[in-house]
């Protein structure tokens, strides 16, 4: 039980290193922008649920890391779970801090 | 220590199948986990759940034991030999989207699943227009590499663009340019066979032949299509033709008002696509398959069952939809395309069309992002349809194989719409041109927050299926838990091309670890227990 819980401990560290030194805005729109890019079936959706002016994820203001981590892994109405293959707990996480912050840089 | 192959054969050929144990699972897994890294080995109930279908009857009835994600053909070679060393059933997917056909879940459930998403090699050659890529390359990942290195191929796309490039054409699916029928663009592949042996296909076939993605055939058999829909191999890398950007696309967005249109509509399309004036894959859909993009069924209606003519009236007007929508596009040079325009005017304006809207583009200019899947341009927002009931949604598909003639297609349409309305469907059908025969993909749209209208999606699937039988339709592909019912439609001499396909399968797949039913095809020692 121990080491499962140090393993656990070491793998979100290492984690939080390598996703400090990754593109979040880059692995966005590489790993989600075909869905919540501008005309992607995700932006399409949350637009019937908000304004439609912040359903595009990266205008958002109201998005908090560990929000946007469950909801990738777990999937949200619509939206299927995506897979570790496809972005790993590393690229996830450095998503999830770019879009925290809720500016996009224009 | 494994054991040698030709041991585990014999036994296992003899054997019925069991289900694995926990226990040879675990080791298994541990196994593989070893090749692929401890940080591509997944086994948690979240990474179970994310691996199952997402647009399920039952969401756990194919629910996987865990997932691997090797990044080479090599550690692709070893995770078979050891699946078949521990006789551990293993399902293949490229990125794992394939949203109404199973998404990335397997037959059986409990099997292993091979994630090819690591795997993303792409080499364009531009001059002769090919692609050799590898599984884990997605349709927005090639357009990217495409579009930055301004590079003037086109790619031809599904309706939901999140999936593998080569996972797509090996389930045969769709897009909409002259290079509609994904399948047909393969030339030549690299697999992994059931053994751990790596053969390549075509001209690949020689070492260093600079004809691998321009000869589809070799010399002798030609294998590729073995390793489409079927459990007989691994494709770890495969070539597809691209298509040259136009000078100009130009063409016309029909809609036809009156659901008896359909007929006419086909048999003036019919002709024109058979002779080449028509080159892409014309896709005529009903109003709903544009309308549930663009709207929710709780803004027209609180009424169960199907929806009323007053209300497709209402839906259709706030849209300007006609019952039937093609949108018909001619690509290439300038004084061809305006030459086979003239003929194709003159042909629809025969039928009397509600509207017809020209459309005309040349390369550098902007279009509309909607009009993307006429240019290859990937995209996703037709899922939105999964929200037609509000909540959560998806869609099946029932995709029979049909004649390009009117009158036999209206007959289908009429079979088919009053099943619908039978079992209180909401109808959305579409009629896609291929250069001899039509698919009629319908789409069966899930309410999955309403038990009681998820009971009636399976009988209802399977009455479609057996009247579409009875007539001589079988579908060309189908979701997991319909790939035995399909398959059981192919039936000529005694289902003697099962019989075949079954013993390819032992032949090359002894341990009968290869994604079995997939298809409908299993391996010996499931024949009696594993069926439906």
């Amino acid at each position: 039980m121990r080491r499962i819980l140090l393993t656990g401990l070491c793998a979100l560290l290492s984690c939080g290193a390598r996703a400090a030194e990754l593109d979040g805005k880059q692995l966005f729109h590489e790993k989600c922008g075909m869905c919540h890019g501008a005309v992607g079936m995700g932006t399409g959706l949350l637009a019937r649920r908000m304004k439609p002016d912040v359903a595009p994820l990266e205008m958002r203001e109201d998005l908090s890391a560990p929000f946007v981590e469950r909801a990738a892994r777990i999937g949200i109405i619509n939206m299927p779970p995506i897979t570790r293959a496809d972005v790993s707990d590393a690229q996830l996480a450095s998503i999830a801090q770019y879009l925290a912050k809720g500016k996009p840089s224009k | 220590m494994r054991r040698p192959i030709a041991t585990t054969r014999r036994a296992n050929l003899d054997a019925p199948y069991a289900p694995p144990s926990a226990a040879t699972l675990d080791r298994a897994l541990k196994a593989m986990t070893a090749v692929v890294g401890a940080a591509a080995a997944f086994a948690t109930e979240e990474d179970r759940d994310a691996y199952s279908d997402r647009f399920p009857i039952d969401p756990h009835r194919h629910r996987p034991f865990a997932a691997v994600a090797p990044s080479s053909a090599q550690q692709v070679q070893a995770l078979v030999r050891i699946a078949a060393s521990h006789r551990v059933p293993i399902w293949t997917v490229s990125r794992g989207k394939n949203l109404g056909y199973g998404t990335a879940a397997p037959v059986v459930a409990g099997s292993i699943i091979l994630d090819l998403s690591r795997m993303q090699k792409i080499e364009v050659d531009i001059p002769n227009a090919t692609v050799l890529l590898e599984p884990g390359v997605g349709f927005f990942d090639l357009y990217d590499y495409l579009q930055t290195r301004n590079i003037p191929l086109w790619l031809s796309v599904p309706g939901n663009s999140w999936g593998s490039v080569i996972g797509n054409a090996l389930d045969r699916g769709l897009g909409y340019t002259p290079y509609g029928e994904h399948t047909r663009n393969i030339c030549g592949m690299e697999v992994v066979l059931p053994d751990g042996d790596l053969v390549r296909t075509g001209m690949g076939a020689m070492a260093n032949a600079p004809t691998w993605q321009l000869h589809k055939y070799g010399y002798g058999p030609a294998w590729d299509q073995l390793f489409v829909q079927s459990n007989f191999g691994i494709v770890t890398k495969a070539g597809m033709w691209l298509m040259p950007q136009p000078e100009v696309v130009r063409g016309f967005d029909v809609e036809m008002d009156r659901m008896e249109d359909l007929g006419p509509l086909i048999d003036t399309i019919g002709p024109l696509r058979r002779e080449g004036v028509l080159a892409q894959s014309p896709t005529i859909g009903n109003w709903f398959r544009a309308a549930n993009i663009l709207t929710t069924r709780k803004q027209w209606t609180d009424k169960s069952g199907s929806l009323s003519d007053d209300v497709i009236s209402a839906i259709r007007k706030q849209f300007g939809l006609g019952w039937w929508g093609v949108s018909l596009r001619i690509y290439g040079r300038e004084t061809v395309v305006q030459a086979n325009m003239d003929i194709l005017e003159k042909a629809l304006n025969a039928i009397k069309p509600m509207s017809m809207k020209p459309f005309s583009w040349h390369p550098g200019e902007p279009f509309s992002p909607t009009q993307g899947g006429w240019m290859g341009v990937p995209m996703t927002f037709p899922m939105q349809s999964a929200n037609w009931f509000g909540g959560r949604g998806g869609h099946i598909g029932f995709s029979p194989v049909l004649t390009q003639s009117g009158k036999l297609a209206m007959e289908q349409f009429n079979r088919t719409y009053a099943r619908y309305k039978e079992f209180g469907m909401d109808y959305q059908a579409s009629f896609a041109f291929g250069e001899r025969h039509m698919l009629n993909v319908n789409a069966v749209l899930l309410n999955l927050d309403d038990p009681e209208f998820m009971k009636r999606v399976d009988p209802f699937l399977r009455t479609l299926i057996a009247d579409a039988r009875q007539h001589g339709y079988g579908e060309y592909r189908a979701h997991i838990d319909y790939m035995d019912t399909v398959a059981d439609c192919y039936d000529y001499n005694n289902h003697a091309l099962r019989r075949l396909n079954e013993r390819v399968k032992n032949a090359l797949d002894p341990a009968g670890i290869l994604a079995p039913g997939r298809s409908g095809i299993w391996p010996a020692g499931h024949r009696k227990g594993s069926r439906v």
